[in-house]
């Protein structure tokens, strides 16, 4: 502590806004909790800001330009002009409206709210440093904190985030003016869904991608669904590429990418075997073969890093493991009794939702509820075209845990409702236990996907059955016909696909 | 076919009931609406009803067994229908569907008997979050509950059932079971120790008081040569308690043959402990065991509701009934003509009953969501009987508008259905205030628990003939010592005091309820 600095004291410090940050600071406030919360930038982290909520505002954005413009099959004839600055100001309202949100509700639960960056004291009590010059800086002693600082953009060699032409995600979504022509180094989640929304708005993107396939850890028929729409919208993709640098061109810039060697590759694919066929450029050329690509941007989308880093975890006496994430139990819990780490930091899968689910846990078992994390399923929802949503097992996965998986697909392309929307790419497919009915996962790739995964979801937490999910009377005509449909299709009896 | 039949919700907030007894056995035929089971719940114990008539194909439960409202508890084969269980869960869902239908047939192929044990590999638990939370709630460890939901996933019930039964927890499956019995010799060896505890702590006992026997001196001060204090040493024995045979100075002196004499005492004395130390029981039957549930819990919970949600306070009075025992006297003999046995307490409801609508306060109860009080307009007395099962409350409703004999008629006939357990739950609820007569067992003063949400209990002593100056003088009347106890929330000490003066009143002057 600072000579002549005055601590203030807490019940529950939160360190971090973000939606596993702030939904702890509520919940806890909703116990009767004495809770602080320390937020260095503003209320609703990467999510409301940077990531998820302008993400989504933006593909919103581009899907209504570009269906408009390519209806002319339903006889809608137009030719959208999109301005890039009104869009971006439109999805700084929605971010605007919601981080306001998320203040009001904090303060109307009794959150006391600090401005700054925190770090560790010692196990208990914090040091915030406010922003600004002269804004000087503060102690606050906690009985218990939750860490939830969230992530960054991971920075490769060769590609900072301070030169202008170098794109992070957060900065992709404040861009002023569409620019003519981008490079995407990534083809995971975020890569795709910015790829398709700046496709649509009519840049030029090519994609480089380490790997042989979008979307690592996805089945190879939902990567091929996704790949295959990307490609009819323009997009290139350089899969088995790394990018190794950039430099300035007569018109915008050069990126410069190796062909990576097929035993990193196939390393990097975590020792996948599988190779997809279709993927034209990656087999041939010869190893560490350089290849150069005109853009005015690059957009970095490699992954995201837990930041641990800048909180002295030292002095609480916690220590992030070799990837920087913080490890937890069941409750949250980090190695220190008191402290809990949600979110993020806390490790894998970095969503949003899970990070939310964990703040409410600690906030819970910090007031002495009999909280846990015992989810069964995580849900996950990649917002390309079309969308991709799971949940739980995949039939490979169901077979190594020791069930006897029965599938059922439907193919949206049976469904009415998908048809009248004109988007009938895709299908829906439900994983159960064969010898008792529990479903187990689904995989849904098509319109909405990140929508109906959601009832898949509450099947398997409610340990629903195929019977259960089939048996349910689903409104017609909805997508949602599909999950029905799949699960009937899983018990061999259903309406609208010929059964297996 | 086959029905099966689940406890149902008995009572209103019933979770689970303990099976006293089986009407039936299985292969009995049974009408519907036939009692097939006494059930214990919460206060009372109800009878089950079948729902069909059949035959009872199988009993799931055993008598003494608590099983949760909404389990299994027994199947009928239904008349006239096929004996073997319907092959395909469908079934029961579309019974108007044809039988031919391909794709109901399909249907059935993939559709799993729901009694049939499914094994779940990685030993995952299929239990809604709900559930999952309970089992956090009441520490119950869900892997090892036994479900009892379609393909067996695991219900709240199942989990309730768990956590009130210890020993019905389904055992881990059989690579568990070396561990089951590793528990056992645990528990066996952790019985061992705390009867070698146990019997170490009754020799030192006995050891002390044999001591004693033989003059344990127990001294600050001793003198003794000094190979007298090594040889005290040698045979563990204090010097300050052997018995001195002599004096030195004027200070005790004790020789080596008393420190001999003395230690060879002890260790008979010690002998003679251990002995009958060995001849005792064995320690593990020093104490019983039952288990606390049914009705003595819910009286349990209910009475540590009560405590730590109303403060409580006591007043205490004493009032001279005398005029009261001689009313009685007099009406006791009118009322047995007219087959009614009369006590004194349909008298004191009646007391009771008067001075509540001159206290509305005191006839009330905290609506602590709403945070509103209130105050009842109607008055039902509930009258606290203690039956072989615990402590019950049967309900005489309206007491205002019923007359004396009607008051004893009703309260004696609910009081006899709560001793022998066949009062419903309904006549134990809806009471606005409660009286107690701990005067039948004997005894003064008490504090009462408020039988909660009400706000006050009277507590009788016994009446009998007690000293009372009146005048000056010291003369023997009858007295009744009351405590009230009151919810401090909303009743003051002043208001029970005025309220308690105001019973005192009409049971001193038992003519004044004839206004009433």
């Amino acid at each position: 502590m600072v000579v002549g600095d005055i601590a203030t004291g807490t019940d529950v410090l939160v360190i971090g806004a973000g939606p596993g940050g702030y939904v702890a600071a509520i919940r806890a406030g909703q116990l009767d909790l004495d809770v602080t919360l320390v937020e260095k930038e503003a209320y609703g982290g990467s999510c409301l800001n940077h990531g998820c909520i302008p993400s989504k505002a933006m593909i919103t954005a581009a899907d209504v330009a570009h269906e408009a413009g390519n209806a002319e099959e339903m006889g809608v004839h137009a030719d959208p002009a999109v301005d890039l600055a009104k869009m971006v100001e439109w999805k700084d309202g929605v971010v605007d409206q919601l981080t306001s949100g998320v203040e009001k509700l904090n303060k109307g639960n009794g959150v006391n709210l600090i401005e700054g960056r925190a770090e560790f004291a010692d196990e208990n009590s914090v040091r915030v440093a406010h922003g600004g010059e002269g804004q000087g800086s503060e102690t606050v002693e906690f009985e218990h904190a939750i860490i939830a600082t969230g992530s960054r953009p991971i920075e490769i060699p060769g590609f900072s985030f301070d030169d202008e032409p170098v794109l992070s995600s957060r900065d992709a979504l404040a861009l002023d003016s569409l620019p003519d022509s981008m490079v995407v180094v990534g083809a995971g989640y975020i890569g795709m869904e910015l790829s398709t929304v700046f496709a649509k708005l009519g840049t030029d993107v090519t994609v480089v991608e380490m790997l042989d396939d979008v979307l690592p850890g996805y089945e190879d028929d939902v990567k091929r669904i996704v790949r295959k729409r990307a490609e009819s919208l323009g997009i290139d993709f350089r899969f088995g590429r790394t990018a190794s640098g950039w430099e300035e061109a007569d018109d915008g810039i050069r990126v410069a990418t190796e062909a990576m060697e097929e035993e990193a590759a196939a390393e990097a694919d975590g020792g996948s075997e599988a190779r997809s066929a279709s993927d034209e450029s990656s087999g041939d050329e010869p190893r560490g073969a350089t290849e150069t690509f005109d853009a005015d941007k690059v957009l970095v989308a490699v992954g995201r890093q837990p930041v641990t880093d800048t909180l002295n975890l030292e002095a609480a006496g916690i220590e992030p493991n070799d990837d920087g994430f913080i490890e937890t139990d069941d409750r949250a819990r980090t190695e220190k009794e008191h402290i809990f780490a949600v979110g993020d930091v806390a490790g894998e899968p970095m969503l949003a939702h899970k990070g939310s689910k964990e703040g409410e846990v600690a906030a819970e078992v910090i007031a002495g509820e009999p909280a846990a994390l015992d989810y069964q399923a995580i849900p996950a929802a990649v917002f390309t075209d079309p969308e991709v949503g799971t949940v739980g097992l995949t039939e490979a996965e169901a077979e190594e845990a020791g069930f006897s998986p029965v599938v059922g697909q439907f193919p949206f392309r049976a469904s009415g409702r998908a048809l009248t929307t004109g988007d009938s790419e895709g299908f829906v497919r439900v994983v159960a236990d064969e010898d008792s009915g529990f479903v187990l996962g689904a995989q849904i790739v098509g319109p909405e996907a990140s929508e109906l995964v959601a009832e898949i979801g509450l099947a398997i937490e409610m340990g629903a059955t195929l019977e259960d999910v089939a048996s349910t009377v689903h409104t017609h005509p909805t997508l949602a016909e599909g999950v029905m449909e799949a699960c009937e299709n899983a018990l061999g009896h259903a309406i609208h696909t010929l059964n297996r | 076919m086959v029905r099966e039949f689940k406890l149902p919700d008995v009572g209103e907030g019933v979770s689970e009931g303990e099976i006293v007894q089986w009407l039936v056995d299985e292969g009995d035929a049974v009408e519907e609406d036939q009692p097939v089971a006494e059930v214990e719940t919460d206060k009372a114990i109800v009878e089950v009803p079948s729902p069909v008539d059949g035959t009872v194909r199988d009993i799931n439960a055993e008598e003494g067994e608590v099983v949760a409202v909404g389990s299994v508890i027994i199947t009928f084969n239904v008349e006239g229908e096929a004996e073997e269980p319907a092959e395909a869960s469908g079934d029961a869902n579309e019974p108007d569907e044809p039988a031919a239908d391909p794709a109901g047939d399909a249907g059935s192929e993939t559709a799993v008997d729901a009694d049939e044990a499914v094994e779940t590999p990685e030993g995952r638990v299929f239990a809604a979050p709900s559930a999952r939370r309970l089992a956090r709630e009441l520490g119950v460890d869900i892997a090892a509950v036994e479900g009892s939901g379609p393909s067996g996933r695991v219900t709240e019930g199942d989990v309730r059932a768990a956590a009130e039964g210890g020993d019905d927890v389904a055992e881990p499956e059989p690579a568990a079971t070396g561990t089951a019995a590793g528990g056992a010799d645990d528990s066996a060896a952790a019985e061992a120790d705390a009867g070698a505890e146990s019997a170490s702590a009754g020799t030192t006992g006995a050891a002390g008081g044999t001591a004693a026997s033989v003059g344990s001196a127990d001294r600050d001060r001793t003198l003794a040569a000094p190979a007298t204090r090594k040889l005290a040493e040698e045979e563990g024995v204090d010097l300050n308690a052997v018995p001195a045979t002599e004096e030195r100075d004027g200070q005790p002196f004790v020789t080596p043959e008393a420190v001999r004499e003395y230690a060879g005492a002890q260790q008979e004395a010690q002998r003679a402990d251990t002995e009958a130390l060995a001849r005792r029981e064995e320690p593990a039957e020093r104490e019983v065991r039952e288990p606390y549930r049914g009705v003595r819990k819910s009286i349990g919970d209910q009475m540590e509701k009560s405590k730590y949600t109303a403060p409580h306070i006591t007043h205490h009075d004493t009032v001279d009934v005398t005029e009261l025992v001689e009313t009685r006297e007099r009406l006791k003999g009118e009322a047995e003509d007219r087959g009614i046995r009369l006590t004194y307490m349909p008298l004191v409801m009646k007391a009771v009953t008067a001075a509540l609508k001159e206290f509305p306060v005191v006839n009330a109860s905290l609506d602590e969501e709403n945070e509103e009080v209130v105050k009842k307009q109607y008055y039902n007395i509930g009258v606290a009987t203690a039956t072989d099962a615990g402590l019950m409350v049967p309900v005489v409703d309206d007491v205002d508008r019923k007359g004396l004999l009607q008051i004893a008629s009703e309260m004696n006939e609910k009081v006899q259905k709560a001793r022998d357990r066949s009062i419903s739950i309904d006549e134990m609820q809806g009471g606005t205030f409660t009286i107690t007569n701990i005067g039948g067992i004997g005894g003064e003063y008490a504090t009462p628990i408020i039988n909660y949400p009400e706000v006050a209990i009277l507590a009788l002593g016994t009446i009998e003939q007690r000293p009372v100056v009146e005048d000056g003088e010291v003369v023997a009347r009858h007295t009744l010592p009351l405590s009230l106890s009151a919810d401090h929330r909303i009743v003051d000490g002043a208001d029970a005091a005025r309220f308690t003066n105001r019973v005192k009143e009409y049971l001193k002057q038992p003519e004044l309820l004839l206004l009433e």
